[in-house]
């Protein structure tokens, strides 16, 4: 495949289509449940069941019910042995190839944290306990981050290679925007892009054993905010060269515009304070659509409630745009990591379609620190055209995308 | 678009340094085999280790407590980065892209983290571990080290991983105003893999592996990292990354070998660096080779160095331009003389090689490839 040139032969970016999306997460199965459950700002956080939270601070988080889940039992594919995650991809791919099921992609690039890993700690629990290990081959077969992936596609038929981006938290806006990129080029015309992760035990000691994660409500930006609560999801977008989604009449849910990625070498857990890393990635975003900061509608902003994070990117947000209304949706179901970008890029899609703002639920007081404008507890309606989603990650890795409504 | 490898850099159970390794392998030497155990195990295992003083004089405040996968990436990256005579600052970092290939990574930290949680419960859980068990734990490491403030990106798949970084490079340095994209594959080991890896009827308890043997007896696990520095201009040309793909089962990895080997040979070949291990990849690729390039010398370090999964595809791809540079390569260790493929036992001149196929067939269904040239 060619880049696309001008007469005189510079490089001309493609436009890039969003022609289907899917989604599975704790506000509900496919885009039907999840835009009423935005709509009503449902909060879907719940106690944890799948494992003992006995000894943590936290108890809490948003999780997908396996009778709903499970119930599919994958698509012609040895689906009772498949890990949850799996069974997330292809419902999400379902959704996807329900609406466009005449798109082939060239690539495929999905973000995770964890792949199967709670299958790795059944594994290691095993062993360890000196209990049965007569499930452990279908265990390890399971275990790696590439198999959901690979499942998913299997169960469709789609037989594109794949590429399984593990940029911590900022994983699932890495995909979709390395995914733009590779569309916009030329060099590709359709690519699926997305997320996922499944919660797991391992995950959750660890966020609550760096004091991450909060026994009590999510509260983004709130001056009361206490930290994250987990949650688990996966999403996906087909992108598509919107030239050649239009030859083949696909419908156009919405554009990718811009995509940026910044490093801050701060912690490895920890942002630079300051907001640089925040600030750099949005401006690269902004500077990769050719839109200017006041051009922006509405923030999905990374928010995952804790101190740090909140602090650094409200001050770069506050810094980059003047009062943009800003929102973490992660107060509904958590932080689902790998597959947050993911899942987040469908409620911007969704919010861009239905022109509405999506709330920040259990917000009771605003940081004096931070300069926000939030969309507190419950949705507006609001004209939005130009909209950002941020994700931050372990590591100092940070992604913000910025998608639009499609204008012919 | 076809980019150009500046510079290389090794880290191997044979030691550190793209020269003295090589020079080894051209010897026929191989790395020597270590016992590991482990409280609860039934057996021990044997694998290839990096000596430890292939890590002497690297230190930085990042590396205190990191992993050794950590240590091996930034020695590998390092290397290369000199080899290449770049040196990042704060005008050129924003121009050079990370690119990690990772496959079960930070296993011997993670392994201890879970150990409390298992053995004490959740309040046992160590902060300080957590994050060097996350995927991107290395790369962050080295970004810090290296101050590169751009695109970082960790890949997670099998031992295809690293072509696929490869070609996630090529995509970045086409669509992004790049000067050069660090590429490092690294990987370390545990007792925990390679039970897992025996229970899926891929390991052997000792060596050797023997290659393209139809027994496919199993592979031994090696550690290590390797990274080469991709810029526009340099002495070795990855004319074509192929993509690859995926098989749904072992008995089809054959036919999507064939399809890479076929898109790659439009141009003519000289040599294929494979991926045989001594699992069901070795058939495989044997089929693959015999049907496509059957004229072609044929090469597996394995043998010599060991599964190195995650940093297996960045080995092949040094090993690849080695061959070319010296025109020569080293002998297959343990393989079977009657094997109907174009393998050395011994020392092999190449007279006027210039092209290099680099197949990789994952245990856990990914496979790729990549054909470099000398220029």
């Amino acid at each position: 495949m060619a880049n696309p040139s001008s007469p005189n032969g510079k490089k001309v970016s493609a436009r890039v289509a969003v022609v289907a999306a899917g989604v599975v997460s704790p506000l509900g199965f496919g885009l039907g449940e999840t835009l009423e459950s935005l709509r009503k700002a449902r909060d879907c956080v719940s106690p944890v069941t799948r494992f003992s939270v006995a000894q943590c601070r936290c108890r809490t988080a948003g999780q997908i019910p396996d009778d709903r889940l499970l119930a599919s039992q994958g698509e012609g594919i040895r689906g009772h042995r498949l890990h949850r995650a799996s069974h997330m991809m292809i419902q999400a791919l379902r959704e996807v190839v329900t609406q466009e099921s005449q798109f082939k992609p060239e690539l495929t690039v999905i973000g995770t944290t964890s792949g199967g890993m709670s299958y790795g700690e059944h594994y290691y629990r095993s062993l360890r306990q000196a209990e049965k290990l007569r499930h452990a081959p279908t265990w390890i077969a399971n275990y790696p981050a590439q198999k959901p992936v690979i499942d998913a596609q299997q169960a469709f038929g789609i037989s594109a290679p794949c590429q399984v981006i593990a940029n911590a938290c900022a994983s699932g806006t890495n995909a979709i925007g390395h995914a733009f990129e590779c569309v916009r080029s030329g060099r590709y015309q359709r690519v699926l892009a997305g997320g996922y992760d499944a919660i797991s035990e391992m995950v959750f000691v660890g966020f609550d054993s760096l004091q991450a994660s909060t026994p009590e409500k999510c509260r983004p930006f709130d001056r009361h905010r206490t930290g994250m609560v987990l949650g688990e999801g996966a999403a996906i977008l087909a992108l598509e060269n919107l030239e050649s989604a239009q030859q083949r009449g696909a419908p156009v849910l919405a554009e990718i515009v811009g995509y940026g990625i910044s490093t801050d070498n701060f912690h490895i857990t920890q942002p630079d304070p300051t907001g640089v890393g925040a600030r750099q990635a949005m401006e690269r975003a902004l500077q990769s659509a050719h839109v200017l900061a006041n051009e922006v509608d509405y923030i999905n902003a990374h928010g995952t409630a804790t101190v740090f994070n909140d602090a650094a990117e409200g001050k770069a947000i506050s810094e980059l745009f003047n009062g943009v209304p800003v929102s973490s949706t992660k107060s509904m179901m958590g932080h689902s990591l790998g597959a947050a970008g993911a899942v987040e890029a469908v409620f911007c899609l969704l919010a861009l379609q239905h022109q509405f703002l999506p709330s920040n639920i259990n917000f009771s007081a605003s940081d004096d620190d931070l300069d926000l404008n939030i969309v507190a507890n419950e949705t507006r309606p609001a004209v939005l055209r130009t909209v950002l989603s941020n994700s931050f990650g372990f590591g100092g890795t940070n992604a913000s995308i910025l998608m639009g409504k499609f204008q012919a | 678009m076809s980019l150009a490898i500046a510079g290389m850099g090794w880290v191997t159970p044979l030691g550190r340094g793209v020269d003295s390794v090589w020079e080894q392998l051209l010897h026929g030497d191989e790395a020597s085999a270590t016992a590991i155990s482990e409280e609860f195990g039934h057996r021990p295992y044997s694998v290839f280790r990096v000596p430890e003083s292939a890590l002497t004089g690297l230190a930085h405040p990042r590396l205190r407590r990191a992993s050794v996968i950590s240590r091996f990436a930034a020695a590998a990256g390092l290397d290369a980065l000199r080899a290449a005579g770049v040196k990042l600052d704060p005008q050129n970092a924003e121009r050079t892209a990370l690119i990690f290939a990772i496959s079960n990574g930070g296993v011997i930290y993670t392994k201890r983290f879970y150990r409390d949680v298992v053995d004490a419960g959740a309040q046992s859980a160590s902060p300080l571990l957590f994050p060097e068990t996350v995927f991107n734990a290395p790369a962050s490491h080295l970004a810090a080290i290296l101050g590169v403030t751009g695109a970082t990106y960790t890949l997670v798949g099998d031992g295809a991983v690293g072509l696929a970084a490869i070609k996630m490079a090529e995509d970045l340095m086409a669509n992004e105003p790049l000067d050069h994209c660090l590429v490092v594959g690294t990987e370390e080991v545990d007792w925990l893999s390679c039970d897992a890896y025996r229970r899926w009827r891929l390991l052997r308890l000792t060596p050797p592996i023997e290659p393209f043997n139809e027994q496919q007896r199993g592979m031994i696990l090696s550690e290590g990292a390797g990274a080469i520095v991709l810029a526009r201009d340099g002495p070795f040309t990855i004319e074509c990354a192929h993509p690859g793909g995926y098989f749904a089962k072992r008995a089809e990895a054959g036919e999507i070998l064939k399809r890479i080997l076929r898109d790659l040979s439009r141009s003519e070949v000289d040599l294929v660096i494979a991926s045989a291990n001594g699992t069901f990849v070795d058939q495989a690729e044997y089929r693959a080779l015999k049907a496509v390039v059957s004229n072609a010398f044929v090469y597996t370090a394995k043998p010599a160095l060991g599964e190195s999964v995650g940093a297996a595809g960045l080995w092949q791809v040094i090993l690849a331009a080695q061959a070319l540079r010296s025109a020569e390569l080293p002998p297959v260790l343990h393989a079977d003389p009657a094997i109907a493929l174009q393998l050395s036992l011994s020392r092999k001149p190449l007279v006027e090689a210039r092209r290099a196929i680099v197949l990789s067939c994952g245990v856990n269904q990914q496979a790729a490839g990549l054909r470099l040239a000398i220029r």
